[in-house]
């Protein structure tokens, strides 16, 4: 017996004491592997996350168990069941932080829905007043934008979470200088639509800003395509006569695009 | 009496009578059908992929089913093919010939190394077939997604699965070095999956006891981590672009590692069980 415990006592000093050289050995490959995949950098809601998390980081299926756990997040949505919700939304993201998807909704869920619900569960828009609502709009519009942020963490060069973020700030917050700022980020980015141009200096004309919104649509229309409808290159120009309208440019200054 | 060599010959037909064997169980082919379904029924599941490119979820569900039942049969193997030979006394009848329990413990290492690389290649080239059919397709479907020609690098797939085989060879070893002092076929097997879960999950722990400040927590977590593999680093799956294909030298260091942990656990399994009474 006590030959036994000390054969086992000798082949577990020898396993921990070969395992270290090995492990200092794989250290710096270790680094590019996590720095390269997101979802290894995990913090603590995964290791307390359970058996979905498990199953799905002992070797694949992550795509899997996250598209199952967001069905199971959509059905407690229909029961508008708020704390489960927020729960499986936080974890669809652990679990596969790949999908944009993922991150634009699950923010809408919080900075939408959420409002309505927690409005609704304190007696409905009638009884709760106004000032109460606008708080808890704004408390959610903020946890949808700081979900918006742990997105671009894996998504740098995504144009829809700024685009996102900007919609959140423009419809839930009233913030234009901040919308007006997000939408002019996501122009930024590659693939960002064109009316992400257009809504940034919409945004910099309603918060009075008529200057800063008449030179970026200067500086945006001869860059803009005229057989892509989706340019509205016309439409922008019409714009910019509006404001040189309402900033009285005279007509010797004023753009005159090529014909 | 001249002492009896090692002998590789004797090491590879234990091998082949192991493969041989495990090829005859049910739970072999079992987990090979159930994997072949996954992978080829994985085109039907994309309706339920959200967010993932569907390339990208297929291969999801081919590595992972390649990960999970090929575990589930590594595990099961060793200790089955293992013990099958104590209980039936033919590993009595096999060392009372001039036969090394190294030779018998190597043997029985290179036949789940052989039968471990027979499902990885079988799924690995499926896998391929099908993103290949599928990329081919969506080709077709969508040019302009594809104006710079195959998006997946079948290379990364290839390497991606011999990395899974590596993961499985020395999950086979940790294994066989329980097997080797274990009293029953069931431990053996639930510390397997046990053994498992903490080589895929250690490097969590360790990253909680370092943010915990925890002097007890860090050093019980870094003793773990020595003595356990982190799986982790084999995941190569994560993308399919010929751009994230890693350097020659990261491969060779991961490759090492593996290699030096089913050395390490072939040679404590040795040692082991010479210490055994059959």
């Amino acid at each position: 017996m006590r030959s036994r415990a000390a054969t086992l006592l000798i082949a577990t000093g020898a396993l921990a004491a070969g395992g270290f050289t090995l492990q200092t050995w794989v250290t710096p490959a270790w680094a590019v592997v996590r720095a390269r995949q997101p979802a290894l950098r995990l913090d603590s809601r995964a290791v307390a996350a359970g058996q979905g998390v498990t199953l799905a980081l002992l070797g694949g299926f992550r795509a899997l168990v996250a598209d199952g756990t967001w069905i199971r997040m959509y059905t407690l949505w229909e029961q508008r069941d708020l704390p489960a919700v927020e729960t499986l939304a936080h974890l669809v993201t652990v679990l596969d932080p790949r999908p944009v998807y993922f991150w634009l909704n699950s923010a809408r869920i919080l900075a939408y829905d959420f409002p309505a619900w927690r409005i609704e569960a304190a007696g409905g828009y009638d009884d709760v007043p106004a000032e109460v609502q606008r708080r808890v709009r704004h408390e959610q519009a903020r946890a949808g934008l700081r979900f918006l942020a742990s997105g671009r963490e894996f998504h740098p060069q995504s144009p829809e979470l700024w685009i996102e973020q900007a919609n959140i700030e423009l419809n839930r917050l009233v913030d234009l200088d901040a919308a007006a700022e997000s939408y002019r980020r996501a122009w930024s980015l590659p693939g960002a639509p064109y009316y992400v141009a257009r809504m940034h200096a919409e945004c910099l004309r309603r918060a009075g800003r008529k200057a800063e919104a008449l030179a970026w649509l200067v500086r945006l229309h001869p860059t803009l395509p005229v057989a892509d409808d989706g340019a509205a290159a016309g439409l922008v120009l019409s714009r910019i006569r509006d404001l040189e309208k309402d900033l009285a440019v005279p007509p010797e200054r004023a753009d005159r695009p090529p014909p | 009496m001249r002492p009896v060599r090692f002998s590789l010959a004797r090491v590879g037909l234990i091998a082949g009578n192991t493969v041989r064997e495990a090829a005859r169980q049910r739970l072999f082919n079992l987990f090979v059908v159930l994997a072949l379904m996954l992978v080829l029924g994985a085109r039907w599941f994309r309706d339920f992929s959200f967010g993932a490119p569907e390339l990208r979820f297929l291969a999801d569900c081919g590595f992972g089913a390649m990960a999970f039942f090929g575990s589930a049969l590594t595990i099961t193997a060793t200790a089955q093919l293992f013990f099958s030979e104590i209980e039936n006394r033919t590993a009595l009848t096999l060392l009372a010939k001039p036969v090394w329990r190294a030779e018998f413990i190597v043997g029985k290492l290179v036949g789940v190394a052989g039968l471990t690389l027979l499902f990885c290649g079988l799924l690995t080239v499926l896998l391929a077939a099908v993103l290949w059919t599928r990329e081919g397709a969506l080709m077709q479907e969508f040019p302009d997604n594809f104006a710079q020609g195959r998006v997946v690098s079948y290379a990364m797939v290839a390497g991606a699965g011999a990395m899974q085989w590596l993961k499985l060879l020395i999950l086979g070893a940790l294994v066989l070095l329980v097997a080797s002092f274990a009293q029953t076929q069931t431990f053996a097997i639930v510390t397997g999956f046990l053994v498992l879960v903490i080589c895929h999950l250690q490097h969590l722990a360790l990253a909680a006891y370092e943010r915990s400040g925890s002097l007890f927590g860090m050093t019980a977590s870094a003793a773990i981590a020595w003595m356990f593999p982190n799986f982790q680093v084999f995941a190569w799956a994560d993308s399919l672009a010929a751009a994230d294909f890693p350097g020659w030298g990261q491969v060779a260091r991961v490759v090492s590692y593996g290699l030096g942990y089913v050395g390490l656990g072939t040679a404590l399994a040795v040692f082991c069980f010479r210490k055994r009474e059959i």
